[in-house]
C-alpha cells in the first residue's frame, strides 16, 4: 500500500486499514519507517474537537476495567472511542502478553470502537512515541476520543503527558495514616486523581483515601493547566462514581479550552515532536548506512577486544556517518 | 501391526533420566524430596498414623468395612448429542455392570443457553448432552428409575435449572424427592479459577451455590448438594499439593456459606462430597486420597458438629484425562489403568475411567466398554478389595502421605490469610500458582525430563488413530434439539412462564428467598433453561472474569530448549520490523483455557507478542480482534469439538475482511480424519496433544518466514 492508499482507507475510517497504519508506525523497519512518516504527514492536521486521555496507575489498578466502563457509555451515547494501551515486553525474551481484549471484551468488540495492545517493546524513543503517532491515526481515522492505557511506572507516566490532554491517575485505597505515595510528582502528571475499586468493603477506606489526597495537593502549587487535580473515588463494579469521573473530565476539558491551555498544550507538545521525529529520521538513516552498518560491527568487536573505549568507537562511528 | 524389524537400525534406547541409580533425592513437583529408601525412622514425627478407617480423622477411608463390604461404584461420566441418543448409551451401560450415572452436559447448557442461541450453535450436542428443558430431562432418564438409580450431574454454572428439571422430571416419574440419590457438582469456585464455565459474578454465584445446598439439606436427604472439585485444577496443571489445598479450601467456603445461611453444620456437610484427579505418580496419588480425608476432618472440627459423618469425606475420583496421548492410544489402557490402581489403593468412593480414545475424541462404545471393563477387572479379578487400607504403614506411603498434608496446610493457610477462596480468587493467587505449576510441568515434557512413553521418549513409527472414533452429527442433533424446544415453547402457558420468570427475578432480589424452588416453579411451568438463566442474567448481570497471563515459567523450567524458536523469531523480527504476534483465541463456549494460557505464556517467551482472547468467543469476533490487533497468526486451542465448524467460519470470516493472509492454525483434540479437511479449508497448521510448544513456535516461525519473506533453510 502506498501512503495515499493508507491516509484513503483511514480517512474513511477502514479499521482495517488503520490496524495496519498502527502497525506501520510501530515498526523497527527503516522502510516502513520513512513510509510511516510519509502517512503521518498526510493526515495531518488532526481534527479539532478531540480529546486525549491518557489512563495510569500501577498495574492491576483497574485501569483497563475502568476505561473499558467509561468507553462503553460514550459509545452508547453514539461517540467513537479509541483505546491504545502498552503492555510490558520482557527484555529476556523479548516478547509480550497483551491482554487487554480480554479486560475489555466489551469495548472490543463494539463497532464504534477501536482497541489496539501495542507491546511495550523495545522501541527508541519509548512507548509514548508510537502512541503518540497512532493517536493522530485514530483521530485522522474519526475517533474522537483516544484513550492511552499506560503502565504505571513513573516514567511513562510523564511520558504520557507528553501525548495527550488529561492525564488521569488510578489509586488504590491505602492503609496507615499518612500516604507516603503522594508526591509532588504525581501533582504535576496528574489531572485527575481516583481511588479505583472503591467498593464493598474498600468503599470507606477509600473515602478516607480520597480525603488524605485532597489534603495532600493543597500542599502543592497547581499544575501548568493552572487547576489543581480533582480526587474521586470510583467502582466498575458497582458503576459508583463513574459518571462523576467522565464528568470530571468533562469539566476539565471544558476550562482548558475555555483558558486556552489545551490549544496551547498541543502546540507545546508539537514543537517538542519536531526534535524527536527528527531524532528518529536520523537515527534510522545512521543505522541503515552501508558504511556505519560495517564500521558499527568492526567497532563493536574492538570494543569487545578491549582495543578501544566504547566512547572512542562511538566517535569514530559518527565520523564514519558524516564523511559518507 | 508389528513393525518390519528388519527395516529398523539396531540401538538401543537412549538412557531416560530415571534410568540411573540416583543418589541425591527426586524432587516432585510438589517440591517435595523423594529418597531411595524409606525405613521405620521416616515415621518417628507424623501424628496421623494412629487412625483406624471409618473413625476420624479417617485417614484410611470413610467407611469401616471400607470394599470388604462393598467395592467402589462404577461411574463413568457420558452424554452427547440428544436426550434420546444418552438415554440408550446409559442404559447400555447399566446393563453392562455399571453401577452409577454421571451426566455430561454439552457447553451450552453449562453457560446458560438454549440450543438455538446465536452464540451457541456450534457446540449444541458436542461435549455432552443438550439439556433445554424439562422434556430434555424427562427422556434422558427414560426407562431408568430415579428412585433406585443414583446419579451424578456434573453442573456448575446453569445449576438451578438443571437441578430444578432434574427434580421435576423425577417428580413426573412418580419419585419423591427425599428418595433421590446422587450428587450434583454445584462448586463454582473452581470455575473462577480453572474451568470458567461460570454465567453470573461470584457474589450471586456463591448464593446460588448456597441456595442448592440449603435445598438439599430440606427436601433431598440422601443427594450431595455439591461435589467440590480438585480434578480440574489437577488437569488444569495443578500438583497434588495444590490441589488438595485449594479443593478443600474451596470445600470450607461453602461450609461458612452454608453456616451464614443459617444451616446447621450436620445439616449439610455429610453431604458435601469430593472429587479428585488421578495421575500418573502413583504413590503421590494415593497419599493425596489419604490427606485429603485427614485434612478435611482437621478443618470441620472447629465447627464443632454432633454427628461424626460431617466429619467424614467421601469423594469421587477420575483418571486424568491430560495423561492421555493421542499417538499410540493404546497406551492409554495401561495408563489409565495404573491411575485407577492408584485411586482404589486410595479408597474412592466411585471412579471413572477414561477411554482409550479420549485424546482424540469422545469414547467410542468399544472404548467406553474398555474403560468401564477396566475397573471391573480390578474390582473382580484382581483381590484388590480384601483388605482395607493396603497401604498403610507403609514407611514410604505414610511419610509422603505426611509430607503432603504440611505442603498442602501451608498453602491452605495462604488462602486463609488472603481472606478465604473467594477473596484468594479475586486477587488472582490460585490461577496464578496453577498457571505457572502448567508452564513449568509443560517445559519438563518439551525438554524431556518428564518420560511419556511413546511421545518424548521411545517413539515408535507407525501410530495410526483408531478408525472408529465416535462422532456427533451436528446437523440432526441440532435440528432435533430446535424442533423440540419449539414444541415446548408452543404447547405451554405463555402467561403462565412469564409470571413464574417474574417471580423468580424477584425472588432474585430477595437473599433470604431460596431460588432453587422459584427455579422448580419455572422448570414445572416449561421455562427453558436459557429462559430460567436469561431472567437471572437479567438481574445479576452475566460474568467476563480474566486474570492476566504472567510470563517466564515456561522459560525458567527450560530454557535451553527455546533457542532455536528465539533466534528463528529474532530473525522473522528483523525482517518485518516487529515482533511475530499471534492472537491466541478460545471459539465456542469451551472454557478449558489450560491449552490456551499455556500456549500464550510459552510463545511469549519464545519472543511472540501474544494477544489473549476473551473466552467464548465467536468467530466473527475473533476475526475483528484479529484484523484490529493486526496479528500474522491466530491459534485457535479447541477441546470440545466444535472446531470442524467453527474453524472454517473464522477463515471464511477473515478472508471477509480483507484479511485471507492472517494464518490460522489449531491445536488440541483435532481427530486424523478431519485434518485433511480443515487444512483444504486454509488452515495452516494442526499440532494435537503431545506437542512440543518450542518445536510448534518454531514451525508457526518457519510457516511465516516462508509467507512474508524468503524462505528459509532449516
Amino acid at each position: 500500500m502506498s501512503a495515499a492508499d493508507y491516509v484513503h482507507g483511514i480517512r474513511q475510517g477502514d479499521r482495517n486499514v488503520l490496524a495496519r497504519a498502527i502497525t506501520l508506525v510501530e515498526s523497527t523497519h527503516p522502510e516502513d519507517r520513512a513510509l510511516a512518516r510519509q502517512v503521518l504527514s498526510l493526515c495531518h492536521p488532526a481534527p479539532e474537537e478531540t480529546l486525549r486521555i491518557a489512563v495510569t496507575g500501577a498495574p492491576g489498578v483497574g485501569k483497563s476495567t475502568l476505561i473499558e466502563a467509561l468507553g462503553k457509555r460514550l459509545v452508547a451515547r453514539g461517540q467513537r472511542v479509541a483505546v491504545l494501551a502498552a503492555d510490558p515486553t520482557s527484555i529476556r525474551t523479548r516478547g509480550s502478553i497483551l491482554g487487554d481484549k480480554t479486560r475489555m471484551p466489551g469495548l472490543g468488540l463494539a463497532a464504534n470502537a477501536f482497541v489496539r495492545p501495542s507491546p511495550a517493546g523495545i522501541v527508541p524513543g519509548g512507548v509514548s512515541h508510537a502512541a503518540q503517532q497512532a493517536i493522530q491515526l485514530c483521530e485522522a481515522a474519526g475517533y474522537t476520543f483516544t484513550f492511552v492505557e499506560t503502565v504505571g511506572a513513573g516514567q511513562s507516566e510523564v511520558a504520557a503527558r507528553h501525548i495527550t490532554d488529561v492525564v488521569l491517575l488510578l489509586v488504590l485505597a491505602h492503609a496507615g495514616d499518612e500516604l507516603q505515595a503522594i508526591k509532588r510528582g504525581i501533582v504535576e502528571t496528574a489531572d485527575i486523581i481516583t481511588v479505583a475499586k472503591a467498593d464493598g468493603t474498600a468503599a470507606s477506606l477509600s473515602k478516607t483515601t480520597q480525603r488524605q489526597y485532597q489534603r495532600s495537593i493543597r500542599l502543592f502549587p497547581p499544575g501548568p493547566s493552572g487547576l489543581r487535580p480533582r480526587v474521586l473515588t470510583c467502582s466498575a463494579v458497582s458503576q459508583d462514581g463513574l459518571a462523576q469521573v467522565w464528568k470530571a473530565v468533562e469539566a476539565f476539558e471544558e476550562a482548558i479550552r475555555t483558558s486556552g491551555h489545551l490549544e496551547r498544550n498541543r502546540t507545546v507538545q508539537a514543537r517538542d515532536w519536531v526534535l524527536q521525529a527528527a531524532t528518529d529520521a536520523l537515527r534510522d538513516d545512521f543505522l541503515q548506512h552501508p558504511a556505519v552498518k560495517e564500521r558499527l560491527r568492526q567497532m563493536q568487536e574492538e570494543v569487545a577486544r578491549g582495543k578501544r573505549g566504547p566512547w572512542a568507537a562511538a566517535e569514530e562511528l559518527v565520523r564514519t556517518y558524516r564523511c559518507a | 501391526m508389528l513393525p518390519d524389524f528388519t527395516s529398523i537400525p539396531y540401538r538401543t534406547a537412549r538412557h531416560t533420566p530415571r534410568g540411573s541409580v540416583r543418589r541425591a533425592p527426586w524432587m516432585t513437583p510438589e517440591g517435595t524430596p523423594i529418597k531411595s529408601l524409606y525405613s521405620e525412622a521416616d515415621l518417628q514425627e507424623l501424628g496421623h498414623l494412629d487412625s483406624l478407617p471409618g473413625l476420624p480423622p479417617f485417614l484410611g477411608g470413610p467407611y469401616a468395612t471400607m470394599y470388604t463390604g462393598r467395592p467402589w461404584t462404577v461411574r463413568q461420566y457420558a452424554g452427547f448429542s440428544t436426550a434420546e441418543e444418552s438415554n440408550a448409551f446409559y442404559r447400555n451401560a447399566l446393563a453392562a455392570g455399571q453401577r452409577g450415572l454421571s451426566v455430561a452436559f454439552d457447553l451450552p447448557t453449562h453457560r446458560g443457553y438454549d440450543s438455538d442461541h446465536e452464540r451457541v450453535l456450534g457446540d449444541v450436542g458436542k461435549a455432552g448432552v443438550a439439556v433445554d428443558s424439562v422434556e430434555d430431562m424427562k427422556l434422558l432418564f427414560e426407562g431408568i428409575p430415579l428412585a433406585r438409580q443414583s446419579v451424578s450431574m456434573t453442573m456448575n454454572g446453569a445449576v438451578l435449572p438443571v437441578m430444578a428439571f432434574f427434580i421435576v422430571a423425577a417428580e413426573e416419574q412418580g419419585t419423591p424427592l427425599h428418595a433421590l440419590r446422587g450428587t450434583i457438582q454445584n462448586d463454582i469456585l473452581k470455575e473462577f479459577m480453572v474451568r470458567n464455565t461460570f454465567i453470573y459474578p461470584p457474589g450471586p454465584s456463591m448464593r446460588i451455590t448456597r441456595d442448592v445446598i440449603a435445598y438439599c439439606a430440606a427436601h433431598m436427604p440422601r443427594f450431595n448438594s455439591v461435589s467440590v472439585s480438585g480434578y480440574h485444577m489437577h488437569e488444569a496443571g495443578a500438583p497434588a499439593d495444590l490441589e488438595l489445598a485449594y479443593t478443600l479450601a474451596n470445600g470450607l467456603e461453602y461450609v461458612r456459606a452454608s453456616l451464614e445461611a443459617g444451616l446447621n453444620i450436620d445439616d449439610f456437610a455429610p453431604r458435601i462430597s469430593f472429587f479428585f484427579g488421578i495421575g500418573m505418580h502413583h504413590y503421590m496419588e494415593i497419599a493425596k486420597l489419604r490427606a485429603a480425608r485427614c485434612l478435611w476432618a482437621r478443618l470441620i472440627k472447629p465447627f464443632a458438629p454432633s454427628n461424626w459423618k460431617s466429619l467424614a469425606l467421601r469423594m469421587h475420583c477420575q483418571t486424568s484425562g491430560f495423561s492421555l496421548t493421542a499417538q499410540h492410544p493404546l497406551n492409554n489402557i495401561v495408563r489409565t489403568t495404573a491411575e485407577a490402581l492408584a485411586a482404589v489403593f486410595g479408597h474412592t468412593q466411585s471412579l471413572h475411567t477414561n477411554a482409550l480414545d479420549e485424546a482424540l475424541a469422545l469414547p467410542s462404545a468399544p472404548a467406553a466398554r474398555i474403560a468401564r471393563n477396566t475397573q471391573l477387572f480390578l474390582a473382580e479379578e484382581a483381590d484388590v478389595t480384601r483388605a482395607i487400607d493396603p497401604w498403610a504403614g507403609s514407611y514410604f506411603v505414610e511419610a509422603l502421605t505426611g509430607k503432603l498434608m504440611q505442603r498442602a496446610w501451608s498453602q491452605l493457610q495462604e488462602i486463609e490469610e488472603a481472606g478465604g477462596m473467594t477473596a484468594a480468587i479475586a486477587q488472582g493467587i490460585p490461577k496464578m500458582r496453577i498457571e505457572a505449576a502448567a508452564a513449568r510441568k509443560q517445559a519438563r515434557i518439551d525438554s524431556r525430563k518428564d518420560v511419556v512413553v511413546g511421545v518424548n521418549h521411545f517413539r515408535a513409527p507407525g501410530s495410526k488413530p483408531p478408525s472408529d472414533l465416535m462422532t456427533v452429527a451436528h446437523e440432526a442433533v441440532l435440528s432435533q434439539q430446535l424442533q423440540r424446544l419449539n414444541r415446548v415453547r408452543a404447547t405451554r402457558g405463555p402467561i403462565v412462564v412469564r409470571q413464574v420468570l417474574d417471580g423468580l427475578r424477584a425472588a432474585a432480589q430477595k437473599p433470604r428467598a431460596n431460588l432453587l424452588e422459584w427455579a422448580v416453579r419455572a422448570a414445572r411451568a416449561r421455562a427453558t433453561l436459557g429462559e430460567i438463566s436469561q431472567a437471572l442474567e437479567q438481574e445479576f448481570g452475566r460474568h467476563e472474569g480474566t486474570v492476566p497471563l504472567a510470563a517466564g515459567a515456561y522459560l525458567a523450567e527450560s530454557p535451553g530448549t527455546s533457542q532455536e524458536s528465539l533466534a528463528l523469531s529474532d530473525h522473522f523480527a528483523a525482517l518485518e520490523g516487529r515482533r511475530a504476534r499471534i492472537l491466541v483465541a478460545k471459539l465456542g463456549q469451551d472454557g478449558h483455557d489450560r491449552g490456551a494460557r499455556v500456549i500464550a505464556t510459552a510463545f511469549a517467551d519464545m519472543g511472540f507478542d501474544v494477544d489473549v482472547g476473551p473466552l467464548f468467543s465467536t468467530p466473527e469476533e475473533v476475526a475483528r480482534q484479529a484484523v484490529d490487533n493486526d496479528v500474522h497468526v491466530v491459534g485457535v486451542s479447541s477441546l470440545a469439538g466444535a472446531h470442524a465448524i467453527l474453524v472454517p467460519q473464522l477463515v471464511e470470516h477473515l478472508r471477509t475482511l480483507g484479511r485471507p493472509d492472517i494464518l490460522v492454525i489449531l491445536g488440541g483434540i483435532v481427530p486424523q480424519e478431519d485434518h485433511n479437511a480443515l487444512l483444504e479449508q486454509g488452515i495452516a497448521a494442526i499440532f494435537g496433544p503431545g506437542t512440543v510448544v518450542t518445536e510448534a513456535a518454531a514451525q508457526v516461525l518457519r510457516l511465516l518466514l516462508n509467507e512474508h519473506h524468503e524462505p528459509v533453510q532449516r
